[in-house]
């Protein structure tokens, strides 16, 4: 079964991100790595991706021509992807144990275990829509 | 250059789209289908995913014990995501127009749907740390 882990976060929480010390940023990005390492040897890796931060987002929506209209501004709410993992594994626990993993990743001492979305990852559209 | 295009949903976003009339559903399914094929033959494809039901979706976070807690509580305006695509193109620009070609996907009654679709850079590895101060 493949499930994929995403973490998102809203604007403010990437420019707090963006001010963490050198150490903290050196001690999650080795995390990070160990991490895909380990999923990669374990042969649970499927893709992992890291975006740009979200001042590099748009929104591009079709006109009635076709061409694309393209627009910046998004709700201060609005929680952007970071980066996800997909990993194809037995069973949900497994994911969830993986996901538990990333949200204890180390960051500063202030930091809380940050909320990692999990959902599975479809090979096409459920038999009952077609 | 490689970005993702990202479409997104509310929560009950697959309900909706389960509802619409059958032949709607798979003239969508059919438009997907050829995008998709349209970016493998244009050697542009990275990968893409169709994500479950967001109301499958459960937020983790470790306990002190480093042990899951899932929750599957959101707040009503949270926004899902659907599914996405990541695409190596030319330029920024080409990847604004095959957003909008994925935007304007047929809807009920075969209708553009000119949904939005939100376009970002993915990056090959981690950013410097000059460069992640919001600009």
């Amino acid at each position: 079964m493949k499930y994929i882990l995403m973490m998102t976060g809203t604007k403010a929480d990437f420019a707090w991100y963006a001010k963490w010390s050198k150490t903290d940023l050196q001690a999650q990005l080795a995390f990070m790595h160990s991490f895909n390492k380990e999923l990669k040897e374990s042969g649970v890796l499927v893709a992992t991706e890291g975006l740009a931060f979200p001042n590099q987002a748009k929104l591009v929506r079709a006109a009635a021509d076709g061409t694309p209209i393209t627009d910046g501004v998004f709700p201060e709410s609005k929680e952007f992807l970071a980066g996800y993992w997909i990993v194809d594994v037995e069973t949900p626990e497994q994911a969830y144990q993986l996901a538990a993993r990333v949200s204890a990743g180390p960051g500063p001492k202030d930091r809380g275990n940050q909320p990692i979305e999990v959902r599975p990852v479809m090979s096409g559209p459920p038999p009952e829509m077609l | 250059m490689k970005y993702i295009l990202m479409m997104h949903c509310p929560r009950t976003g697959y309900d909706t789209f389960g509802a619409w009339p059958k032949k709607d559903i798979e003239a969508h399914m059919a438009f997907m289908l050829a995008f998709n094929k349209a970016l493998r033959e244009s050697g542009e494809w990275v990968s893409g995913e169709g994500l479950a039901d967001p109301k499958q979706a459960k937020i983790v976070r470790a306990g002190k014990d480093g042990l899951p807690i899932t929750d599957g509580v959101f707040p009503e305006s949270k926004e899902f995501l659907a599914g996405y695509w990541i695409v190596d193109v030319a330029s920024p620009d080409r990847a604004d127009a095959l957003a909008a070609k994925a935007s304007a996907a047929p809807g009920p009654g075969g209708a553009p749907m000119n949904m939005r679709i939100e376009v970002r850079q993915v990056m090959s590895g981690p950013p410097e740390q000059n460069s992640c101060n919001e600009s």
